[in-house]
C-alpha cells in the first residue's frame, strides 16, 4: 500500500468526489419523495384506489433493473453528465417511498378515519391531520431505504460521467491502486451508514406522541 | 325529528338489500334503539342517516329537510357519532380529540378549552389529570367516555351511537348505560343506538326498533315489545324471560305501598295486636334511631302472636335485614331479592329511611297488566 497514494485519494480526491457524491443523492431523494409521496397518496384515495395494483407493479419491475443497467440507458438517452446521472438514481429510488407511503397510509386504523369522518372533518383534513402523520413512520422508513440504496447505486455515475466516490472507485480499478478503491468504497458505506443514522433519528423524533410503544 | 321514508340500500355487488324499503320516525328528544341479530342492517341504517354511506333509494329528512340537500361535511358536524371501535385519534391527546368538532366550527381558543374541561367533568373524568393524556394511556372505559364527550362537544341535538358500550366489560357497560342515561334524562338528545343486545335495547330506549334481515319486524316502545311482539321472531329474540325483562322497566317506586306497622323492639310481645290495629300484614322493626332492621308477617306470629317468645320474634326480623329495597330499584331485581329472602314482601327505602313495602301479589299484578291499564 502507497501511503502517498492514500493521502492523495483522501486529502485531494475525495472531498470534491465526496461533495458531488451528496449533492447527487440529496437531490435525487428529495426528487423521489416530491414524486412518490403525493403518487402514494393519491393512489390510495378512492377513486383512484383500483390503480395502485398496477402502478406498484410497474415500480416493483423497475427496481428489478439493475442500477447498471439504468444508468447506461439514461445515457443514449440523456447524454452524459450529472443530470442524466440524477434522472437514474430517481428512477431507482422511486419504489420504496412509493410503497412505504401507499402501506402507511393503507394502515392507518380504518376506525380512527371513520370516526374521522363521522364527525365532518374534511377529507383533506383527515389527509392531513390523521392519516400522513399517522402514516410517517413508515413513509420515513421508506425514504431511509432509497436514501442507502440511492448512495449505492451513486457510484455507478461516474460511468457516465457524474462524477462521486465512483469517481474513485473508477480510477482505482483502471489503475490498479488500491488505496482509490479503498477510499471510494469506504466514504460510500460512511455516508450511506451516516444517512441511515440521520433518517432514523428522524424518524425517532417525529413518531406521534402516544404512539411510540412504551 | 328523524324520518326515514321507504329507504333501501343495496350494496354494490350484492342483489339482496342490507336495507330494505324502511319507515321510521323518531321523535325529537327520544333514544330509539335499533336492536336485532348481526348484519340486520343496524349500522348501515345508522350511517344513512349521516350520509357515510347513500340509500339506494328513499329519503331521509332530519326537521323535515332532506338530508340530500345538506353538505355531508357540515351534516356530520352537527350529528355526534359514537362507534364500538371508538376512533380517538392515537396521536392526539384526550382534550385535543374532544376539540376536534369545536375547531372546525371555528371556536375561540378560550371557549374550546372551557368546554373541553366542562365535558370531562360531566363524563366523570378529572380534567387536570385526563387532557394531557394520550388515548392509549386510558382504559377502555375510560376511552369510551372520552368518545362520548367528544360526540357531545358541540352540544349536537342528534347522536347516532354504533353499539357504543359493545366493547367494555359487563361492570364497566352497566355503568355507562346507567350514566348515559342521568345525561339523557338532562339532555334530551334525538338519538339513534345500535345494539345488537336486547337487554341494553329495553334500558336505554325510549322506543325499539327490532331489524331482522333488513326489515323492521316490529317498532315500540319497551313495554309495547315486551308485552305484544309482532310475531315469532320478535318472541324468540326477546326470549322465555320476557317477564322478567318488563320487570326491568319499572321501580319499586312505582307499586310501593305504605309501610303500615312499624314497631321498636319493646312494643315486640304485643306486634300481633299493634299489625291487627293497623290491618297490616307486615311490620317493620326499627331501631333507637328509627333505622329499619327488619320485618314480620302475620306468617311469623302464627296469627295469635303471643305464643311466641320476643326473642325469636327478633331473631326472625333481623334474618331479613337485607331484604331492603331502594325506591329506585327496579322490579327484576326486587323480585330477585324476595326469592333470596324467601318472603312475600320487601321494605322500601328512600335512603336510610322506611318509605313503604312493596308486594309480591302487586309485582304479579304488575306483570300481568296489559298496555294503558
Ligand atoms: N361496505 C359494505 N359493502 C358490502 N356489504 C356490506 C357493507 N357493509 C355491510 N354490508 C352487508 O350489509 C349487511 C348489513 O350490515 P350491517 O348494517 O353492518 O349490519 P349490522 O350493523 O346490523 O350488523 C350485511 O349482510 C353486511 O355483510
Ligand atoms: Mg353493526
Amino acid at each position: 500500500m502507497n501511503w502517498m497514494r492514500f493521502q492523495d485519494a483522501l486529502f485531494h480526491r475525495a472531498p470534491a468526489a465526496l461533495a458531488v457524491h451528496i449533492l447527487m443523492v440529496l437531490i435525487s431523494v428529495v426528487v423521489a419523495v416530491v414524486i412518490s409521496v403525493p403518487l402514494g397518496v393519491v393512489l390510495t384515495r378512492p377513486r383512484f384506489r383500483r390503480y395502485g395494483f398496477i402502478v406498484l407493479n410497474v415500480l416493483n419491475m423497475m427496481q428489478t433493473i439493475p442500477g447498471l443497467a439504468i444508468v447506461a440507458l439514461a445515457m443514449p438517452l440523456l447524454g452524459l453528465g450529472l443530470k442524466p446521472t440524477i434522472v437514474a438514481l430517481v428512477v431507482q429510488g422511486l419504489l420504496p417511498i412509493a410503497r412505504n407511503t401507499i402501506a402507511g397510509l393503507y394502515g392507518v386504523n380504518a376506525d380512527v378515519k371513520e370516526a374521522a369522518l363521522g364527525m365532518g372533518m374534511p377529507a383533506k383534513k383527515i389527509l392531513y391531520e390523521v392519516e400522513l402523520p399517522l402514516a410517517m413512520p413508515i413513509i420515513l422508513a421508506g425514504i431511509r431505504t432509497s436514501a442507502v440504496y440511492v448512495v449505492s447505486v451513486g457510484t455507478l455515475a461516474a460511468y457516465i460521467g457524474g462524477g462521486g466516490l465512483g469517481d474513485l472507485i473508477l480510477t482505482g480499478l483502471n489503475m490498479f491502486w488500491s488505496e482509490f478503491l479503498i477510499v471510494g468504497a469506504g466514504l460510500g458505506a460512511v455516508l450511506a451508514i451516516a444517512l441511515d443514522r440521520a433518517l432514523a433519528y428522524l424518524e425517532y423524533r417525529i413518531t406521534p406522541p402516544g404512539m411510540s410503544s412504551e | 325529528m328523524i324520518e326515514l321514508r321507504e329507504v333501501t340500500k343495496v350494496y354494490k355487488g350484492q342483489t339482496v338489500p342490507a336495507v330494505d324499503r324502511l319507515s321510521l320516525k323518531i321523535p325529537e328528544g327520544e333514544t330509539c334503539v335499533f336492536v336485532g341479530p348481526s348484519g340486520c342492517g343496524k349500522s348501515t341504517t345508522l350511517r344513512m342517516i349521516n350520509r357515510m354511506i347513500e340509500p339506494t333509494s328513499g329519503t331521509i329528512l332530519i326537521n323535515n329537510k332532506d338530508i340530500r340537500e345538506s353538505d355531508p361535511d357540515r351534516l356530520r358536524m352537527g350529528i355526534g357519532y359514537v362507534i364500538q371501535q371508538i376512533g380517538l385519534l392515537p396521536h392526539r391527546t384526550v382534550a385535543e380529540n374532544i376539540a376536534i368538532v369545536p375547531r372546525l366550527y371555528g371556536w375561540p381558543k378560550e371557549k374550546i378549552r372551557k368546554r373541553v374541561d366542562e365535558l370531562l367533568e360531566l363524563i366523570g373524568l378529572d380534567p387536570e389529570t385526563t387532557r394531557d393524556k394520550y388515548p392509549s394511556q386510558l382504559s377502555g372505559g375510560q376511552m369510551q367516555r372520552v368518545g362520548v364527550a367528544r360526540a357531545m362537544a358541540v352540544d349536537p341535538p342528534i347522536m347516532l351511537m354504533d353499539e357504543p358500550f359493545g366493547a367494555v366489560d359487563p361492570i364497566a357497560r352497566n355503568y355507562l348505560q346507567d350514566e348515559f342515561l342521568r345525561l339523557q334524562r338532562e339532555m334530551r338528545k334525538t338519538i339513534c343506538f345500535v345494539t345488537h343486545d336486547i337487554n341494553e335495547a329495553i334500558k336505554m330506549g325510549d322506543r325499539i326498533a327490532i331489524f331482522n334481515k333488513g326489515r323492521l319486524v316490529q317498532y315500540g316502545t319497551p313495554h309495547e315489545i315486551l308485552t305484544r311482539p309482532a310475531n315469532e321472531f320478535v318472541s324468540d329474540f326477546i326470549g322465555y324471560d320476557r317477564v322478567v325483562k318488563k320487570l326491568g322497566l319499572y321501580r319499586v317506586a312505582d307499586l310501593a305501598g305504605p309501610a303500615g306497622c312499624v314497631a321498636r323492639e319493646g312494643e315486640l310481645p304485643e306486634i300481633g295486636r299493634l299489625m291487627r290495629e293497623k290491618e297490616s300484614d307486615v311490620a317493620f322493626l326499627v331501631d333507637a334511631h328509627g333505622r329499619p332492621c327488619g320485618f314480620l308477617t302475620t306468617e311469623d306470629i302464627g296469627g295469635m302472636g303471643d305464643e311466641i317468645s320476643p326473642q325469636s320474634l327478633m331473631q326472625k326480623a333481623l334474618g331479613r335485614r337485607g331484604a331492603f329495597a331502594q325506591r329506585e330499584m327496579v322490579l327484576r331485581d326486587a323480585l330477585s331479592l324476595m326469592l333470596e329472602y324467601d318472603t312475600e314482601y320487601l321494605g322500601v327505602l328512600n335512603g336510610g329511611d322506611l318509605a313503604g313495602v312493596i308486594t309480591l301479589s302487586a309485582i304479579r299484578k304488575h306483570s300481568c297488566r296489559k298496555e294503558g291499564e
